[in-house]
């Protein structure tokens, strides 16, 4: 009865809940509304898109030095000003300093391969597995021929009575 | 009946995979090989040919500083602080190209836009190495940032139409300027 309900599950029914259950999450994930953000919160936001253009592996968010400092002052006077979207700011500051100030590649161009060779990446792996997974499966529901069937028969009568040549 | 495993080996699949996650990691490998992710620096500049931004603000005289206003002159502003060796190094040099404007009949104006130090520390600095042209504070950096500057010493020259012609990151001598700045008034580059 339980081998049945797991094979239930494992089949294809169990696999539809399954994934209609990630995109739900995904769905709720994405369009999670959090509010209007507050100018702070858009300040810390943008400044955390952005790499301080004289150090590395640092964002002007997180950056003391001069260079970050005037930049978060005017993302703040841009914020506060009101005209100007989160991603208008950024392409201010990049049009500025540099393409290099982005610390999230654009989606767009030649930079977009950056967002769509891991995924491309990842279809294909995941593809060959399914291939070599029911290739394994194909092999170990191998139907028995006739001569494997008389060499168990022959094992199970040896069994059976050990004492006959 | 055909033999299973020998059916399996017919269409070998996994070398395919292999080959096609290969190809596509190698070309994320080229494209971010080939982003330019140094600080290398550069003349080129988004401003170059482009109307001046805005760069507003107040001279350590207490003058009122509007670079919009200074259209009909050349003007070169040089982005500097009193404590950058390169800076102090290079003030020789913009005295003497001061010095050598002041005698040229459309001699360019020169100003200093400091984001750095404070404004008597500044002064202190003139006083003691020579220079009599404005010195602009920009205590936001918003003039900073509005033309891009990360790193002092650097020096911008923009025509008498307003429009950014030059931008040197990194020390000037006083002869390249005004070599190029000539250049820059027969209609060169």
């Amino acid at each position: 009865m339980a081998s049945a309900t797991w094979k239930k599950v494992k089949g294809p029914g169990g696999w539809a809940v399954l994934a209609v259950v990630v995109v739900a999450l995904l769905a709720v994930g994405i369009g999670r509304d959090t509010g209007t953000p507050t100018p702070e919160e858009r300040v810390e936001a943008i400044s955390k898109r952005l790499a301080c253009p004289i150090c590395d592996g640092e964002s002007v968010f997180e950056s003391r030095n001069n260079a970050s400092s005037a930049i978060r002052n005017e993302i703040k006077q841009q914020v506060a000003t009101g005209t100007a979207s989160d991603d208008q700011i950024v392409t201010f500051i990049e049009q500025r300093y540099g393409g290099q100030v982005l610390l999230v590649p654009k989606s767009t161009g030649i930079d977009a391969l950056v967002w769509a060779l891991p995924a491309f990446a990842g279809v294909c792996a995941v593809a060959g597995l399914t291939v070599a997974f029911r290739r394994w499966k194909r092999a170990a529901d191998t139907v028995p021929t006739d001569d494997d069937r008389a060499l168990v028969a022959e094992a199970r009568q040896e069994a059976a009575d050990p004492d006959e040549p | 009946m055909s033999d299973p495993v020998e059916g399996a080996r017919r269409r070998p699949v996994a070398p395919f995979v292999v080959l096609a996650v290969a190809l596509a990691m190698g070309a994320l490998f080229v494209v971010l090989a080939q982003s330019n992710s140094g600080q290398a620096d550069t003349v080129q500049s988004y401003l170059l040919g482009k109307p001046a931004p805005t760069a507003v603000g107040t001279t350590l005289d207490g003058e009122p500083f509007d670079l919009a206003r200074r259209k009909g002159s050349w003007v070169v502003l040089n982005f500097f602080d009193p404590t950058c060796v390169p800076c102090i190094e290079e003030h020789p040099e913009l005295v003497t190209f001061s010095q050598d404007q002041a005698a040229v009949a459309d001699g360019a104006e020169l100003y200093t836009i400091v984001n750095r130090g404070s404004d008597d520390a500044v002064r202190e600095f003139f006083d003691d190495n020579g220079g009599d042209w404005p010195v602009v504070s920009d205590p936001t950096g918003a003039i900073s940032v509005n033309f891009g500057v990360a790193k002092v010493p650097e020096t911008w020259i923009i025509d008498p139409n307003g429009v950014v012609r030059v931008r040197y990151p990194g020390t000037v001598t006083a002869e390249g300027l005004s070599t190029q700045l000539q250049s820059l008034r027969e209609g060169g580059l």
